[in-house]
């Protein structure tokens, strides 16, 4: 008896192997445990047989008929899983992507950091008067920048904006103080154009007006946003720079942080390297602004975002990132 | 501009205890930027003075000697030498065997078969000039034997110091000044400089300001009897290692001034000067300058003038005939001071950008144009003990800068600094700078220097800017601002920019490109398209400022073709409409002729999905009527939300398209994003779906040849009933249109009853309005 029930388990498995359809599967389903199957015939002559046969072989039978039952069911299951479509799954399409211009990723990862100190971002045009872009940032009429050779005037009087520095005033004007204010945009130079030379480049400005602000505050905002902007935290130091819209004005330099300030070819061999001009905003300024100097106190700065693009994604030629060729572009993706 | 450390050393009291070689890192965090600081003269060594005792030809060369010199040892030393100099008698640099120059060893060696143990120099053998005409000659007291280095000021260190970062300095553009920083930094005492004692016994000179608003200060005196015109060694190292050439005295001192003080200077020869009179040039008169280039002259250019001829362009550059000539005994002294943007305005219209000018662009103090003429005739008198003072010092200074002060208030310093330091602590560091200070209860009262009051200090913050330099900030240390919490979301427009720029990058697979503001003049001429404009001034090419966003990218649509048949771009930019900055939104589709019309589709559906996505608005076309000559007449949709127009869709008509590419279409979109920002998204409410299934139904309609798809929808929006869901265009075919409709009940399934019951409906209204439907 042991002995049959056994080779009706192996002669069902070995017949279930050679089936691939679940029509195959179902006809040996009703041939080995269906109500005319040899198991069902056992099954049935079980009530015949001697109480002590029964007591040897009821729950074997038994067990072996569930068994082949699950056999059975594993084996449909198992002709489920595959699919019976066709079809040459190896093939590899590149696909297509679209992307952002270099200068957009950076100034929106600049942005994103100022956003999470709480500065908000505002806005300003690009053609603009020569009040705001000069006057009332504090910039004598006899200044260099104010040359026909670095600036682009309009014959209707106004000119191209030197730098995102007149939003400081605008915001002033809208918002008030305080303010924690910045600004990307793009700022026009009459600059010929060579591999490091463009005469339209990008740059975000920033502004923080409050009672109280120290150049303690300048230093510790720069820290953070260019550590969080480099990844890596960073080392800066102040140096005495020249700004009109800023008194104290500084450049701001950061610890080289290929050589760690040892000296290398990118730092040119001083430690340092030169990343953003800032300073305390000076009280014509805030005047211009309509803000009291006596009441408050702030600082600026100014973040040249296509330079930033460049140190990122180390651009030889700047130029390739005015000139919308798409064999270039399409690298930088969307992040 | 290039320091010598040797230099400001003799200005500073006990100045050799300063580490000249380390102080300059500091200097670059408390004044200005380094660029490098180099050691001189350590690369030679054993280099005595030495005294020619014999001096014969040499039998085997045509040019050289053998010599033996007297260099303090027992026996004098034979030496070949090459020089044409050498004579009996002669005093020079001897290097003795075992020497260096250059850091090359000096041997014992013969030359055409006689030895030569070690040689005589020249200035350049010795890194302390350009001269290799012949070996150094000393002066006849010079001591024999003595190591040169110490008869010589030859070890030095020299720094090169970043102009940029003097800009705004007037008073660091000559050596005293750069002393008076490191003295402060380094808590030393300047020494006050030598000057000879001018007695105004005398006739004044004929000098006259024509334009006192231009020329500040006229200072000039005459001196006679001058019979040496010879630079004394050590002044002709110093010029040398700050980059300049020694000349002759008189003019070498006039450089030396400028390189102490700042001030510039010019010697004239007295026999030529009438009459000096500082004024503005004519337009269209020439002046040949030093140089000897001949300079076109406007009536913006200040000029310095003899009698009735120009004698000098002020501030610039002198010119042929008032160069000092080497037969003079008499020198007439020029000290003055301009406007700074005067000089420079002149310096930049002519291209000639000298040293003097580049001095009196950063606006130099107008005081001290007397001391530079006391401190030069006290150098003057050194060399020539006769020399006699010739006229008054006299001094044509119509309105005379005063000192002025400042009233610094503690606590504004306090907010600056971020802590308070000590009454003693302030007052010295302004002391050593040059400010007067008064201590008062709540606030300091500052005398500012001239000498610093021309550019740079004029409010309380310019004294705060040194106290913090002086202080050093390197000791600040970054402190957060208080907490503040208040939401300050001003404008949204970055945001949004962001946002649709996002949307058509990775929805659409757009690339994003940076443009100029201006037109590309070769595209506009190779389109044939004319634009007025705002124009640049100055600029005779790519001067228009663009109107029109995508037909600005077309330069870039055109290099683009290039490399890709088809492609889409995007840019977010300003234009200038109506004399008014703009921003808009472009978006070009360029593709093959043929697929003209799939972009042109794809332009409505990118609108439409851009609108629905960001801002939850249905989107309506109209027919645009263009007036713009390059875009087609015929197509184009007027973009509307909420019944205003926010934008076009363009197609560039055949005949410009040809002009950039042949066989290509291009389709612009231009969206206002200004108007854009300000639509605030609708927010939908929920609404309640049916729990009974929905069944879809597909028609499709042949439209009569020459209607358009226009016609079938005004006649579908006039078909009601209450079934109807929804309903879509989802294909056509030539001029089949397939439309499906989704019908449902609130209230039941849909029997079949009820979907003939529509069918029938449906046709007749389709056959009412004489279209024909395949049933």
């Amino acid at each position: 008896m042991e002995k049959e029930l056994e080779s009706l388990i192996t002669s069902l498995k070995s017949e279930l192997k050679k089936c691939t359809k679940e029509a195959d599967i179902l006809n040996v389903k009703s041939k080995y445990v269906g109500k005319k199957s040899r198991i069902a015939e056992i099954m049935s002559s079980l009530k015949e047989m001697s109480v002590e046969d029964k007591r040897k072989y009821g729950s074997l039978i038994n067990n072996t008929k569930k068994e082949m039952e699950n056999i059975v069911i594993d084996s449909l299951e198992s002709l489920e899983s595959k699919t019976n479509i066709v079809f040459d799954d190896t093939i590899d399409y590149d696909v297509e992507n679209g992307s952002l211009h270099p200068v957009t990723i950076v100034a929106k990862e600049v942005t994103d950091c100022l956003k999470k100190m709480g500065f908000t971002v505002v806005n300003g045009p690009e053609m603009e008067s020569e009040y705001y872009n000069f006057e009332a940032l504090n910039v004598p009429k006899d200044h260099p920048a104010r040359d026909m050779q670095d600036t682009y005037y309009l014959d209707n009087g106004m000119l191209l904006r030197t730098q995102t520095s007149g939003n400081q005033i605008h915001a002033m004007e809208k918002y008030g103080a305080p303010l924690k204010v910045c600004s990307p945009g793009r700022v026009f130079r009459n600059e010929d154009l060579d591999a490091n030379h463009e005469n339209t480049f990008f740059q975000v400005e920033g502004m923080v007006i409050d009672k109280e602000i120290s150049i303690e505050n300048l230093l510790y905002v720069m820290q953070q946003i260019l550590s969080e902007v480099m990844q890596c935290p960073i080392t800066l130091r102040l140096r005495p720079g020249f700004f009109p819209f800023t008194e104290p004005s500084y450049e701001i330099d950061m610890e080289c942080t290929i050589c760690k300030g040892k000296g290398c070819a990118t730092c040119k061999n001083s430690g340092w390297i030169e990343i953003v001009p800032g300073g305390m905003v000076h009280p014509n300024v805030l005047r211009a602004g309509g803000v009291d100097p006596e009441k408050y106190t702030g600082f600026a700065f100014g973040i040249g975002l296509t330079r930033l693009a460049m140190m990122k994604y180390k651009i030889s030629d700047i130029r390739v990132l005015n000139s919308g060729d798409i064999r270039y572009l399409k690298n930088f993706d969307i992040k | 501009m290039l320091i010598s450390c040797n230099k400001l050393k003799s200005h500073i009291k006990n100045g050799e205890d300063i580490d000249w070689l380390n102080i300059w890192d500091t200097f670059t965090i408390r004044t200005a930027e380094v660029e490098g600081v180099k050691k001189v003269g350590d690369q030679i060594d054993n280099i005595v003075i030495a005294k020619i005792v014999e001096c014969i030809k040499h039998p085997d060369s045509d040019h050289m000697h053998v010599l033996k010199v007297d260099c303090g040892e027992e026996e004098p030393i034979q030496v070949v030498c090459g020089a044409p100099n050498v004579r009996v008698g002669l005093k020079t640099a001897y290097i003795k065997v075992g020497g260096h120059i250059d850091g090359i060893e000096i041997k014992s060696r013969p030359l055409r078969g006689i030895l030569s143990n070690g040689m005589c120099c020249s200035g350049r053998e010795l890194g302390i000039s350009d001269n290799h005409d012949g070996i150094l000659e000393f002066p006849s007291d010079a001591p024999v034997g003595t190591d040169v280095k110490d008869y010589l000021p030859i070890d030095d260190i020299i720094v090169e110091i970043d102009n940029k970062s003097l800009t705004n300095r007037p008073d660091l553009w000559g050596h005293y000044g750069i002393a008076r920083e490191i003295a402060a930094i380094t808590d030393h005492e300047l020494l006050p400089l030598d000057l000879a004692e001018i007695k105004n016994d005398k006739q004044d000179l004929d000098i006259t300001i024509k334009d006192p608003n231009l020329c500040y200060r006229y200072t000039g005196l005459k001196v006679d009897n001058l019979k040496n015109n010879k630079t004394p060694l050590d002044m002709q190292i110093f010029l040398y290692y700050v980059g300049m050439r020694s000349i002759s005295l008189f003019v070498d001192l006039t450089n030396y001034l400028m390189l102490e003080l700042g001030q510039p200077m010019h010697a004239f020869d007295s026999r030529v000067v009438k009459k000096i009179e500082v004024g503005l040039a004519s337009d269209g008169d020439t002046y040949t300058t030093l140089d000897g280039i001949e300079r076109k002259l406007t009536k913006d250019n200040l000029m310095i003038k003899n009698g009735d001829k120009y004698f000098g362009i002020a501030g610039v550059m002198g010119g042929l005939d008032s160069e000092i000539l080497s037969d003079t005994d008499s020198i007439f002294l020029e000290s003055a001071n301009f406007n700074a943007g005067s000089i420079r305005k002149t310096a930049v219209a002519l291209g000639l950008r000298t040293e003097a000018s580049a001095r009196y662009e950063k606006s130099l103090d107008p005081n001290m144009t007397d001391v530079a003429i006391k401190r030069l005739v006290y150098l003057l008198e050194k060399e020539n003990p006769d020399l006699v003072i010739a006229s008054n010092l006299t001094d044509v200074y119509p309105t005379k800068l005063e000192e002025g002060d400042i009233t610094l208030h503690k606590k504004l310093l306090n907010i600056y600094m971020g802590r308070t330091l000590s009454d003693e602590v302030i007052t010295n560091m302004l002391e050593k700078l040059g400010f007067k200070v008064t201590v008062n209860a709540d606030s300091y009262e500052v005398t500012v220097p001239t000498f610093r009051a021309t550019k740079d200090v004029k409010i309380e913050q310019d004294l705060i800017e040194e106290i913090a330099r002086m202080y050093g900030l390197e000791n600040f240390e970054a402190k957060p601002l208080k907490l503040d919490l208040t939401i300050t979301e001003h404008e949204t427009i970055y945001n949004q920019e962001y946002e649709v720029k996002h949307l058509l990058a990775t929805k659409y697979d757009m690339h994003e490109v940076n443009s100029y503001i201006w037109y590309d003049t070769e595209t506009l001429k190779k389109l044939g398209v004319e634009k007025t404009g705002v124009k640049l001034l100055g600029k005779s090419e790519n001067n228009i400022l663009r109107d029109d966003l995508s037909f600005s990218l077309m330069n870039i649509v055109d290099t683009n073709f290039k490399n890709y048949h088809k492609f889409n771009i995007f840019e977010i930019g300003t234009i200038i409409e109506n004399n008014e900055n703009k921003r808009i939104l472009s978006i070009v589709l360029a593709d093959d002729e043929k697929n003209i019309e799939t972009i042109y589709m794809q332009a409505k559906s990118i609108v439409k999905y851009l609108f629905k996505m960001l801002k939850n608005k249905e989107v309506t076309f109209t027919n645009n009527v263009n007036e713009k000559s390059y875009y087609d007449a015929s197509l184009g949709k007027v973009i509307n939300v909420d019944n205003t127009k926010l934008g076009e869709i363009n197609v560039l008509n055949k005949g410009t398209t040809n002009k950039l590419a042949k066989k290509k279409a291009i389709v612009c979109i231009d969206i206002d994003f200004d108007k854009y920002v300000t639509i605030t998204p609708t927010t939908k409410l929920a609404t309640e779906v049916s729990k009974y299934p929905t069944v879809e139904l597909d028609y499709t309609i042949i439209m009569p040849e020459g209607t358009k798809y226009d016609t079938l929808k005004q006649v579908l929006s006039e078909f009601k009933s209450n079934l109807i869901k929804c309903y879509s265009l989802v294909g056509t075919y030539e001029n089949k249109y397939t439309i499906r409709y989704i019908l449902g009940s609130n209230t039941k399934t849909l029997e079949q009853k009820d979907l003939t019951n529509f069918k029938d409906r449906f046709i007749e209204h389709i056959k009412n309005n004489t279209l024909s439907i395949i049933e």
